[in-house]
């Protein structure tokens, strides 16, 4: 039976030609335009993942503790709520820092007639205070310290980076979602063909005594063809994009967002996208229209 | 087999209201066969379409092979109609299927063991003198030829009423005289045969009951 009606999907997707073509490249430019967003949005997400982990407060210090004064120091700090990891850094420690950053131009440093960096504590918070408002409170707490000149750092640039990344996400279930309304039309519309192609094969179907299963169900798996094949056709779309594109964008994508390389979907993504392709045929299916025998 | 009681059919097309059958009552037992005959418009369309539920009743009660069809719930629809045959005076035949396939396509749609399809629908064929025509298209036939594919159509499924919608209408005499034929040989096999003819005269030789229905009303049962 249900090679019959595998069999009779296939004829009718035979039978309709450039409207269900015209379907399937509908459903594949909604999810190719739904996965362009998705990816940017995956990779910037993952920009905000890998920054989120390096958000760092540095406390500079009025004086230079003395070295039984550190550990008091470092341990008061740890004490604070919501500090994962304290870093104590010297006066000396800075300097040699500053030297190796400026690399060829460290003779600079050795102009000075001292050492003018201060020595601080570098703070890293744990996940949850790694947002604006989290390491704005521990600032403030850092502040209160009577060790505590001035805190320098924060988390604003991240969930800049986090709000982008939202966006691009509204913004790829917007366009998405719209190609995605005209592809269900498209498959509603070429159903609605086959329906009328059928319609003696169907009328012959209710006389003799056909479920209602039976009758629609070869529609609902032509629906669902048609959306499978958009969707693999957006994906090997977005697959090749990528292929082309990434090489070039790598450098960029290392010195703006730190990320090594852009990563594509994995198969949990493309199982998502192949089953949004085969649910929107699936709904065009459904919902055409066009009886043409009534009971 | 089959029971009306009562039975009133009226059409509404706006507010105009036209009646189709007027208070019909009458019994068909298993193995009968009888002709419905009456001039054009007489409703004998209209109850053949009443007995497998293309239409319903205005007014009154139907029992057809043991399913109340006046009461009958849209999903028991097709359980009525795999009980009963059909065959319209337009064979209804699917151009683009051969004869065979015509045949097995019933069969198909009623989810049929795949083994048993090719030889009952071989069989159906063979029992309507068709089997030698199985791989030829609707447009290759005769309009005899294509009245016997529906009859084949009709008993490929085994049912146990036939009904026949002017089965002979279009047919000259000879190809009309191999259906009433065909039709007697069904019968004889035990299948209830309920048809529906303003020639009754061509079922003549056929030892049977003639319901005559005139202006929606059944005025003879003999």
């Amino acid at each position: 039976m249900l090679a019959f009606l595998i069999g009779e999907a296939m004829r009718d997707l035979r039978r309709i030609g450039r409207v269900g073509l015209t379907a399937v490249l509908l459903i594949a430019i909604s999810l190719a335009a739904l996965g362009c967003f998705w990816l940017l949005s995956l990779n910037l997400g993952r920009a905000v993942h890998l920054w989120r982990d390096q958000v760092r407060l540095v406390a500079y210090l009025r004086a230079e503790p003395g070295s039984d004064a550190v550990d008091e120091l470092v341990g008061k700090v740890e004490g604070l709520d919501g500090v994962q990891r304290v870093r104590y850094v010297s006066k000396a420690e800075a300097l040699t820092s500053l030297r190796r950053s400026l690399g060829a131009q460290a003779d600079v440093v050795d102009q000075l007639p001292r050492n003018p960096l201060p020595a601080s504590v570098e703070i890293t918070p744990d996940p949850g205070h790694a947002t604006p408002d989290g390491a704005r409170d521990l600032a403030d707490r850092l502040t209160a310290l009577p060790e505590v000149e001035e805190v320098q750092g924060g988390a604003e640039w991240v969930e800049s980076l986090a709000r982008w990344q939202r966006l691009l996400r509204i913004i790829g279930l917007a366009v998405g979602g719209v190609f995605a309304l005209a592809a269900i039309l498209t498959v509603t519309t070429a159903t609605t063909l086959v329906l009328h192609v059928r319609r003696q094969e169907i009328e012959v179907m209710r006389l003799v005594g056909a479920s209602e299963r039976v009758i629609r169900l070869p529609l609902l798996l032509q629906g669902t063809v048609q959306g499978l094949g958009g969707a693999v056709l957006a994906l090997a779309a977005l697959g090749a994009v990528y292929a082309l594109v990434m090489p070039r964008l790598e450098p960029l994508l290392t010195v703006t967002l730190g990320l090594p390389h852009a990563a594509f979907f994995g198969p949990r993504e493309m199982a998502a996208l192949l089953l949004g392709g085969a649910t929107l045929g699936a709904l065009g299916g459904l919902l055409a229209k066009g009886r043409p025998e009534r009971w | 087999m089959i029971r009306l009681h009562h039975v009133s059919k009226v059409y509404g097309v706006g507010s105009a209201r036209i009646p189709a059958l007027n208070d019909v009552s009458f019994t068909l037992d298993k193995g009968e066969f009888a002709v419905l005959s009456g001039p054009s418009g007489a409703g004998k369309t209209t109850l053949l379409r009443l007995l497998y539920r293309d239409e319903w009743p205005t007014e009154g009660e139907i029992e057809v092979a043991g399913f109340p069809v006046s009461d009958l719930r849209r999903g028991q629809i097709p359980p009525l109609r795999r009980a009963i045959g059909i065959v319209f005076q337009d064979a209804k035949l699917l151009p683009r299927r051969t004869v065979f396939e015509n045949v097995a396509f019933v069969l198909r749609v009623l989810a049929t063991p795949r083994r048993e399809i090719t030889p009952r629908a071989f069989a159906a064929l063979k029992a309507v003198g068709l089997s030698a025509r199985a791989q030829s298209y609707p447009a290759q036939l005769s309009q005899g030829e294509a009245q016997r594919v529906s009859l084949a159509r009709a008993i490929v499924k085994s049912p146990a009423l036939l009904l026949a919608d002017e089965p002979t209408g279009s047919l000259d005499d000879g190809m009309a005289a191999e259906i009433v034929d065909l039709l007697r040989d069904i019968w004889t096999r035990g299948t209830t045969v309920l048809l529906a003819t303003h020639q009754s005269g061509r079922f003549a030789q056929i030892k049977r009951r003639t319901l005559t229905l005139t202006g929606g009303r059944l005025v003879r049962d003999e």
